[in-house]
């Protein structure tokens, strides 16, 4: 490897050398202000197509020297439109900045080092600024605040649970096995998601039935990210985009910045918003008759019936009207040469079960320093501490979650405590759920800690040349800890019934550091030809630790893990260092065409040879026809770009998958060790993606209408699976790279400024987005997975269909999952959605602002189990319709029983929905009105406020195992989702 | 001054590039368990005492279901449950349902046999590689013990599978021994007790088991106990004349206590596996007896003791019952892997044809050791073969011979059937991993 950077490193500086020659120059000066003729701080003034520029002053000032020859000006300011001044032969210059009309002009980072206006990017990079963010409403976490708000996205929510839990796929399912999952990037900071079980398996059994898989439904750790914070967030959807990411990237990067600090007077500013949460879609019970208690499972309890009275538990259990509240603090401010960003949330959100809820402190320090007029210096800083009480939900084999108690327990049942406080034992399940929702604590606790900061040197400028330095580390540690606490008068814990009180207590540690250098070196020449060469070194390392002590038989209402008759430890330990290199080569043909090429080398040792490098390769090329002049000038098409992108990246194995290792037992008091189920796996590799995206955007009547078009074709090979090996051998799996799929997918954007006047604008923005995916290639045998069972539903992976295709069941099998025997199974469709569309608009009359998001999700499977656990236990809510039955005889509930094992088709059900995601009105009161003290803006916002669909339960955004895999889609019992309510007041001083 | 900045940052640069090119990622081991590898050379007396726990334990694990399949399919008992409509559909037959070949009930409890038999593989493996210091003796400990435990797994995976026939030779996880059929599966069972008997004898126990073990822990002790088994297996072939011979040489005592054997090892103790076949009583998530079984037993027959009358009767899916699973009084009970109240049955077994007598004694001794008076009908053959297979049901019940049992003897078509459309299963479909 050394002597290919030794090479790169000659060259680039030969390139410095031999490139600088004097030339006569004149001095243009002038003022930046923006619309309301305030100065702006820090403005970058350059020399069109030359690395000499300078940054405007506290009076927003500037001074530069011209060569001759020179032909414009550029102004450069985050938030605002790029403009550009002819030199005209004025020694003098005063521009006016706008806010951003169209995106066009906004600066996107797409790279680890560089960035990239977006009218010159080859690629469909998504792009979300704070307003779209956390404009409109409050988000409860980061990824909540994503949905519907860029093309190319599949996300959804585990449950409801408060405190987050939600999964982020871009462009389709990549890994099958793997992560799916996105690499997020904060300030150059690799952060961390995962989603740590909190060990309620050892009350819940989960794993024990027909899932080994856990069942917990942590939240996952981007939630502790505060999105106020957020200034924009970039995403690189496919390795096209996401190449110099290497290994990691094969999810796709969603590159994350924080707000900075701004030049100019110290801006205070105070938010408040308060609200409340409520079920998003209650379904009532089933009611019931004398004659219906007699022909079901409760004909034993008829006197209980007859008794009455009859309760909603439905309200009982969900009907909390969970308050909302977020205050929200932050100063921005600095000088010329140095700038902060203090931003402090507190936040603090009940759930609608009773005891569950989210509270959380987030404080940032940004700073940036320029020491001197070549070395910019930058930190960032935040600390979280987060407590999330997220109830007791999903699937059981024990009977005692909420969700499941509640499927088997009739709605004449008396769960209500008595004066006493104290709950009657339920005699329909095996919990009480009012009790379990009183008593049961399942805690999240999270204190985090996130820093980074970089040094940007101007290692050497002239005329046409320049090369910089950049050096960047960070870090990310929190302490997780899980509180599980099943006190022992719980009805399944008492008098036998379990574990006599279990308390289960987990701490995980994780650090995980990345540092990184970069070169960047950019030559002007005269022919308008520019280059930018890059050169990078990264290095980072995971280091995890979690520890979960289990106690039973507790003493009286003790919780610590030594006031149990019977203790159980185990710790788990994720350890892993990659490194990477990269190099880019850009060229930039008077931003007519744009010709890019890059190679990452990377090397982990979570492969089977940690010192192998494995290779990325990217290209991509972009072209402005309408640069080149021959476009009509009537100004009805202002921009027509083409443009294609090829790159590669990559996924690791998951850790441990080279080994083959024993767990640890325990047999009267004797340390025994027992061979782990995974059969290692020595020749496992990272999985590779290759993807390729065609596109064009269109700019008509001087871009305010702006259409955008890209199909993708994303091939995976090398795909990670954990193939089932006959278990006759002892082991049940091992991660062989097995298989190759396929995604393809087109997204539309348009956006218009539909109306642009003196009082009233109307900004609307359509996005349209569809994926297919199908498995090209497996030397497996096909497979069934992340189901419970084919007739109850499950996912089948087998060549020439989707990786994510629903199989059950039914009366016309047509599928055989091996050989050519007959069929077996029949296919139900797809998990995935057949599109996806979001509308946002955004409303301003004079001082009033009305925006909304409306996102609708066509097709896509879901498995609901849930309606098969109230059916079987006879209390679903339309147990008695008859609207499934052809004959017209059965109700719902009995038909769909007569099909259980012959016809998974009533439990799989279409997903689609339409919601309002997002309504914001908001009413901005002037300076003016306070004696030019403050603005106010005050207004009322609505989460997911109307939901329009057909699915037989809560929501049909859920998934029973989580983020993980392909199984999202299955729904056993879940923390119902919610509605959310807000009033705001915001002051700016 | 601006120079020598410069100048450090491109010697920053520079040392960075150095060091990144230099250093070698190191390869991290497995930092959360001990690797096959390293236990595979040189094991110590102590490594291989810590797998030999380990198949005590493994043998414990996913046995539950091993109880419940086969309790629930030779209608021994039922599992009421709101979490899995499965205990009551497929493996009762219902409807139109069938058995799934990737079903848990199915493919967990084969599994876990098999991961049982490959502990025992990587212990012959590393007794054979160990560190100097073991006899000849010690060595022949280890080999007894594992052979026969294998034998045992083997076993269970062949009631499960049946004709479907299972694989014996797993040493070599990339390249698997063919199928065999059920008759030949027993005979491989057979040879492999065999063998491991001649490996006990005159062997040492260089290590400790458990205390289910407590009574057939020394080479000798443990050697009756491959004789139980074996006697078990002679009877599955139906070679009587086998079965005396190896009963012989086991513990049966005729007047002993009849729960005498060598057992699974459960405890609530931190770490440890409890009994999973276990529930507590009066529960809505319950096993429920077959309603067949407290309606055979006389009201003085001692093994009333396996059922508890519910405060309610509870219904599911069709399916109502009266009485709970009480075979087992707590997490900490022991399941035994074969008593002497077998013994007495099998030897009831092994005679009838042979020395009838012989046999209505040992039945005798079964009735009677239970509060029932003794057997009074015919002493044909079949009516003692009626007799003894409605004996080891009521004396076994819950313990997984039942299924077996009737299929030995061509009467699954015997088992009563509680819904219309239900079915008996003749064995559990080969798991869909082994295709």
């Amino acid at each position: 490897m050394k002597h290919i950077f030794t090479r790169m490193y000659v060259l680039l500086l030969a390139v410095m050398l031999i490139s600088s020659t004097a030339v006569a120059q004149t001095t243009v000066s002038g003022t930046v202000t923006d619309s309301d003729n305030i100065p702006l701080i820090g403005v970058s003034v350059s020399v069109k197509g030359t690395p000499i520029g300078t940054i405007t002053d506290i009076d927003g000032k500037y001074s530069l020297k011209v060569p001759d020859g020179a032909t414009a000006l550029q102004f450069d300011y985050v938030g605002f439109s790029t403009i550009e001044q002819a030199i005209d032969g004025s020694s003098s210059y005063s521009i006016v900045l706008s806010d951003s009309a169209t995106e066009l002009d906004e600066i996107v980072v797409t790279g680890l080092a560089t960035s990239v206006k977006r009218s010159n990017l080859a690629n469909s990079v998504a792009s979300i600024s704070a307003a779209e963010l956390t404009g409109v409403t409050v988000p409860t976490t980061t990824d909540a605040a994503l949905y519907g708000k860029f093309k190319g996205a599949e996300i959804r929510a585990s449950s409801g649970a408060p405190g987050g839990g939600i999964s982020v796929k871009l462009r389709g399912t990549t890994s099958i096995n793997g992560s799916s999952q996105p690499l997020f990037i904060i300030d150059g900071v690799y952060i961390d998601n995962s989603a740590i079980p909190a060990g309620l398996n050892s009350v819940s059994r989960a794993s024990s039935g027909g899932s080994t898989s856990n069942q917990d439904n942590p939240s996952n750790r981007l939630a502790d990210i505060d999105p106020e914070d957020i200034e924009n967030i970039e995403i690189l959807k496919g390795a096209s985009a996401a190449a110099q990411y290497g290994s990691r990237a094969s999810g796709g990067v969603v590159i994350i910045t924080t707000k900075k600090g701004k030049a100019g007077p110290t801006e205070v500013q105070f938010g408040q918003s308060i609200g409340w949460t409520e079920m998003l879609n209650p379904l009532g019970q089933r009611e019931w008759t004398e004659d219906r208690v007699l022909n079901s499972n409760f004909v034993d309890a008829i006197d209980e019936f007859r008794a009455g009275p009859i309760n909603n538990y439905e309200e009982l259990l969900y009907g909390n009207k969970g308050l909302l509240a977020t205050s929200r603090l932050s100063i921005r401010g600095g000088s010329d040469k140095t700038k902060f960003f203090i931003g402090t949330t507190y936040k603090n959100e009940d759930g609608i079960v009773e005891n569950t809820g989210y509270d959380k402190t987030s404080a940032r320090i940004n700073i940036n320093h320029k020491l001197t007029e070549w070395l910019d210096l930058s930190t960032t800083t935040a600390y979280i501490n987060s407590s999330a009480d997220r109830g007791f939900f999903n699937n059981d084999n024990s009977g005692t979650t909420m969700g499941i108690s509640f499927t088997s327990t009739p709605s004449f049942a008396q769960l209500l405590p008595d004066s006493e406080g104290v709950y009657p034992a339920n005699p329909y399940a095996p919990s009480n759920f009012l009790e379990t929702a009183a008593k049961v604590t399942n805690n999240e606790k999270v204190n985090r800690l996130l820093g980074g900061g970089s040094a940007t040197a101007k290692l050497f400028t002239n005329d046409n040349n320049n090369l910089r330095l950049i050096l960047r580390g960070g870090i990310d540690y929190y302490n997780l800890a899980t509180s599980a606490l099943f006190p022992n008068d719980l009805q399944f814990q008492r008098d036998g019934a379990g574990l006599n009180g279990v308390s289960v207590q987990g701490s995980t540690n994780n650090f995980n550091s990345n540092v990184a250098a970069f070169l960047v070196h950019s030559l002007y020449t005269d022919s308008g030809l520019n280059f930018r060469t890059q050169l990078g070194l990264t290095q980072e390392s995971f280091n995890r630790n979690t520890i979960l002590g289990e106690a039973f038989d507790m003493i009286g209402s003790q919780t610590n893990l030594d006031q149990g008759g019977s203790r159980n430890v185990t710790q788990t330990r994720l350890l892993q260092k990659d490194k990477g290199f990269f190099v880019q080569e850009e060229l930039n043909w008077d931003d007519k065409v744009m010709l890019t090429v890059g190679l990452r080398g990377d090397k982990s040792s979570n492969n089977s040879d940690a010192n192998q490098l494995f290779y990325y390769p990217k290209a991509s090329v972009a072209v402005n026809l309408h640069e080149f002049g021959f476009l009509p000038q009537d100004g009805v098409l202002s921009q027509f770009k083409v443009r294609t992108a090829y790159g590669q990246s990559g996924n690791f194995p998951q850790f441990g998958a080279k080994f083959t290792s024993f767990g640890s037992t325990i047999v009267d008091g004797m340390a025994g060790v027992t061979i782990g189920s995974l059969q290692g796996n020595s020749a496992v590799g990272p999985e590779r993606q290759t993807e390729v995206e065609f596109g064009f955007d269109l700019g008509f009547l001087n871009n305010r209408i702006l259409l955008d078009a890209t199909y993708y074709v994303k091939s995976v090979s090398d795909l990670l699976l954990n193939a089932d090996v006959p278990t006759s051998s002892g082991f049940t799996s091992q991660v062989t790279n097995a298989a190759e799929l396929q995604n393809r997918g087109l997204e539309i954007g348009l956006n218009a400024k539909v109306i642009d006047g003196e009082d009233f604008d109307w900004f609307s923005r359509v996005n349209w987005w569809k994926n297919n995916a199908e498995v090209t290639r497996l030397s497996v045998p096909a497979f069934t997975t992340g189901g419970f069972a084919d007739f109850l539903g499950n996912f089948m992976v087998k060549e020439g269909y989707s990786p994510t295709a629903v199989i059950g069941v039914g009366a016309n099998p047509d599928i055989t999952l091996n050989g050519t025997g007959e069929p077996t199974l029949q296919l139900y469709g797809d998990a995935e959605p057949d599109f996806q569309t979001s509308f946002y608009n955004q409303l301003s009359y004079k001082d009033v602002d009305l925006t909304f998001l409306v996102h609708w999700k066509k097709g896509g499977k879901n498995i609901n189990l849930s309606t098969l656990l109230f059916d079987l236990n006879n209390t679903t809510h339309d147990f008695d319709d008859v609207e499934l039955d052809p004959e017209g005889a059965l109700g719902n509930g009995d038909y769909r029983l007569s099909q259980l094992g012959v016809n998974t088709a009533p439990y799989i059900e279409d997903a689609s929905y339409v919601r309002l995601r997002e309504i914001g009105l908001f009413y901005n009161i002037p300076k003016s009105t306070f004696n030019d003290l403050m603005r106010l803006k005050v207004g009322f916002s609505g989460t997911n406020l109307l939901n329009f669909f057909e699915y037989n339960s809560y929501d049909p955004e859920v998934s029973n195992f989580g983020s993980g895999g392909l199984s999202t889609g299955v729904e056993v019992t879940p923390f119902p989702s919610a509605k959310r309510f807000n009033f705001h007041v915001t002051a700016t001083f | 001054m601006k120079f020598s900045f410069n100048k450090l940052f491109i010697l920053t640069a520079v040392f960075s590039l150095t060091l990144w090119t230099s250093c070698n990622i190191d390869e991290i081991p497995d930092p959360n368990g001990t690797s096959l590898e390293d236990i595979l050379e040189g094991a110590s007396a102590s490594e291989l005492q810590t797998l030999v726990t380990g198949i005590e334990s493994l043998m414990g694990q996913e046995i539950g279901f091993y109880y419940d399949v086969t309790s629930i399919i030779g209608r021994d008992y039922w599992f009421f449950t709101g979490s899995d409509p499965r205990y009551t559909g497929e493996l009762l037959g219902r409807e139109e349902s069938q058995l799934d070949n990737a079903g848990f009930y199915g493919t967990r409890p084969y599994f876990g046999r098999y991961r049982t038999i490959k502990n025992c593989n990587i212990l012959l493996e590393a007794v054979d590689n160990a560190a100097p210091g073991l006899s000849a003796a010690d060595i022949a400990g280890y080999k007894g013990f594992a052979q026969t435990i294998q034998a045992y797994e083997l076993l269970l995976a062949s009631n499960l599978q049946y004709q479907n026939g299972i694989r014996l030779d797993v040493a070599d996880p990339d390249n698997l021994g063919a199928f065999v059929d059920y008759d030949a599966a027993l005979t491989s069972i057979m040879s492999l007790l065999d063998a491991a008997n001649q490996s006990l004898t005159g062997s040492s126990f260089r290590f400790s088991l458990s205390g289910g073990f407590a009574g057939f822990d020394t080479p000798e002790t443990f050697s009756h106990f491959n004789r139980a088994l074996a006697a078990r297996v002679a009877v599955y072939q139906g070679d009587k004349a086998k079965a005396r011979t190896a009963l012989a040489e086991s513990f049966m005592m005729a007047g002993g206590d009849l729960n005498t054997g060598p057992a699974l090892y459960f405890s609530t103790a931190g770490g440890e596996v409890s009994n999973p076949v276990f529930r507590p009583t009066n529960q809505a998530d319950a096993i429920i007896a077959h309603p067949s079984f407290p309606a055979a037993l006389d009201p003085m027959d001692a093994r009333n003791s396996k059922v508890a009358l519910r405060d309610a009767a509870l219904t599911l899916d069709g399916l109502t019952g009266d009485y709970d699973v009480v075979v087992y009084k707590d997490l900490s009970d022991n399941i035994p892997l074969i008593r002497n109240e077998e013994l007495v049955l099998i030897s009831a077994e092994a005679n009838i044809g042979f020395d009838n007598a012989a046999a209505e004694t040992a039945l005798n001794v079964i009735r009677t050791q239970n509060g029932l008076d003794i057997y009074m009908g015919a002493t044909d053959d079949a009516s003692l073969v009626d007799e003894l297979l409605t004996q080891r049901w009521l004396s076994l019940w819950g313990e997984g011979h039942r299924w077996v049992d009737m299929r030995r003897y061509g009467r699954l078509g015997d088992l009563p059937l509680d819904r219309v459309g239900d079915d008996v299963w003749e064995q559990m479909p080969r798991p869909v991993s082994e295709n």
